[in-house]
């Protein structure tokens, strides 16, 4: 069964990447919803940098699924949940991408 | 009738004019001395023209013949007070010496006016000079204590709550603990007043207000060489400093906007990148141009927001034991395929480095940023030489090249953000002049120096010294 994988990313073109991305990698791309609650998913792609996707993670309550991060500000700024697994700084290679995925979803 | 109390009101009030009061006293005695013998009244008399030359010199040459005419009488009377008669020549010999001695004297003092209006004129021009700058000044002793200070001194004194008497050093340091940095303060404060061949420039930030000042002491020594008191100079920067606080959160903002753009023209870049072959020659060259402005701008990109971390002093090193020959060969094979293109030979000559303390990748940053620079400056058939070697307890490392060079009077400005030498724009040689500035940087958080030599038309040199792991720890 292919893992899925939410989207939580503010801008639209890098949104789209984000989602081919994901469905080269071989995992299935689910866009973040604008309200309400996200659907069930093996990890999270999040710009933590932008204030309605993170507090997309207080849906998931106490079960948060892995997050790995990929924003425009560094680590050092802080952003970064405690549930986050993996950071990655805009742009990054599709290759850095799918290695911080595949860790969390293959292993 | 004016005249007179005009020339009172002076002698009174005026507490610099002593001329008036020693010539009138001198004009007194000399007259009390003509009333005793003979001899008495002729050196007296002769005697009255000095005194005639100096009033003259302080209330008027008018004034002072008006007095030399009452003297001169005086004396004919004076010494004709026995019945008998001088002889026109007698009279007028003593005229003659009268007018010689009175004249004489006026001449002198005349010129003593002239010379102390000079000097009043010299003082005034210098207050007024040393006034008008934004920067408040003084002159201190050897022991610290004020000789001379500026308006500006005075009022920013009043401003951040100097004490008013001491000596500067422990009127400064009495102010430390108003201050953002209170032991780094009081620590500088205290070796300036300890080292008297000290020059020092800091900066300081007052709490709450948020004021900061820069100041500014360098040693004064006399004719001999010996020291002989400071000067001081104290300016305010606040809004220089909070100009740079909105550069660098315009550029940082800007930057950071910058990375989405370029995550999708980057991502999707390599996205096409298995569509090449799908496409003409024409559309591969497009994508080449393309590929390459994105790298240049990411790269631009990464520099400014290294450039604001050095600027707010937010570099953070990872440091470890690191070869520092392995970086060099790597950094130097990295660059191999440019000079390949530009027909550069790209040399490595490693001789036995000692390790150092540093982080890898800031390094190797480094050395990727003087070979870069040294390649795109030397034309084809040129030499860029990487060599990297031990001095005593340092790891040495040099970039040189047989490129354009810079120009001597451009060489100081080499590690300011954003500048460009004029033989890098004549050629538009491409670069945003914060290479250098990174690379310094870099080398300064490691404890380490940078050197550069460069001749026009003849090459550069930069070299980094390292100091040797064993030292470093």
């Amino acid at each position: 069964m292919k893992r899925r994988v939410l989207i939580a990313e503010p801008n639209a073109e890098v949104r789209r990447f984000l989602e081919l991305t994901v469905e080269r990698l071989g995992y299935i791309a689910i866009a973040a919803p604008a309200a309400g609650p996200p659907p069930a998913v093996d990890a999270v792609l999040l710009e933590p940098a932008a204030p309605e996707t993170r507090s997309l993670l207080h849906h998931f309550g106490g079960d948060v699924p892995p997050v790995v991060c990929l924003s425009v500000y560094p680590r050092e700024a802080g952003l970064a949940p405690p549930e986050s697994v993996a950071y990655l700084v805009k742009p990054s290679s599709t290759a850095a991408l799918g290695h911080a995925l595949r860790t969390i979803l293959d292993h | 009738m004016r005249a007179v109390p005009a020339v009172m009101h002076r002698l009174l009030h005026r507490p610099r004019s002593w001329v008036p009061v020693v010539a009138l006293v001198g004009l007194f005695g000399t007259f009390a001395v003509m009333m005793l013998t003979d001899t008495a009244k002729q050196i007296g008399a002769i005697g009255l023209a000095p005194w005639v030359g100096l009033f003259a010199y302080d209330v008027g040459t008018a004034g002072g013949l008006a007095v030399a005419g009452i003297g001169l009488a005086l004396w004919i009377v004076a010494t004709d007070d026995q019945g008998g008669s001088l002889s026109a020549l007698t009279i007028a010999i003593r005229v003659a010496a009268f007018l010689v001695f009175a004249i004489g004297s006026s001449v002198v003092g005349r010129r003593m006016r002239e010379s102390e209006r000079a000097h009043r004129t010299q003082m005034g021009l210098q207050s007024a000079l040393i006034d008008s700058t934004l920067d408040g000044i003084c002159l201190t002793d050897v022991r610290g204590n004020v000789l001379i200070s500026n308006v500006p001194l005075r009022r920013i004194s009043v401003e951040v709550g100097l004490p008013p008497t001491g000596t500067v050093p422990d009127r400064l340091i009495a102010i430390a603990g108003r201050t953002t940095e209170p032991d780094r303060y009081r620590r500088r404060m205290r070796e300036i007043a300890e080292q008297p061949m000290l020059a020092s420039e800091d900066e300081f930030e007052l709490q709450g207000s948020g004021r900061v000042f820069r100041g500014y002491t360098a040693p004064l020594s006399d004719a001999d060489g010996r020291f002989s008191g400071r000067i001081w100079t104290l300016r305010e920067v606040t809004a220089d400093r909070e100009l740079d606080r909105l550069r660098d959160a315009f550029v940082a903002a800007v930057s950071h906007e910058l990375r989405t753009p370029l995550t999708s023209i980057s991502g999707f870049l390599e996205m096409l990148r298995d569509e090449e072959q799908s496409l003409g020659e024409a559309g591969r060259m497009y994508l080449d141009v393309i590929r390459r402005s994105t790298e240049r701008l990411q790269r631009l990109v990464e520099d400014l927001l290294l450039v604001a971390q050095i600027e707010a002093h937010r570099l953070e090193l990872v440091l470890d034991t690191v070869d520092l020959d392995e970086v060099a060969a790597a950094a130097v094979e990295a660059a191999r395929p440019t000079a390949a293109e530009k027909e550069v030979d790209l040399r490595l000559e490693l001789d036995a480095a000692p390790p150092v303390r540093a982080d890898t990748d800031r390094l190797a940053q480094v050395l990727d940023n003087l070979i870069s620079n040294a390649l795109k400056f030397t034309d084809a058939g040129g030499e860029v030489t990487v060599s990297v070697f031990r001095n005593g307890g340092f790891a040495q490392l040099a970039v040189t090249d047989t490129g354009v060079g810079i120009p001597l009077d451009e060489q100081g400005q080499l590690f300011s953000s954003f500048f460009r030498a004029s033989t890098a724009m004549r050629r538009a040689i491409p670069g945003t002049g914060l290479g250098l500035v990174i690379v310094r940087a870099i080398v300064e958080q490691h404890g380490g120096t940078i050197d550069l030599e460069s001749r026009e038309g003849q090459g550069t040199k930069v070299t980094v010294t390292l100091p040797a792991a064993e030292d470093a720890a």
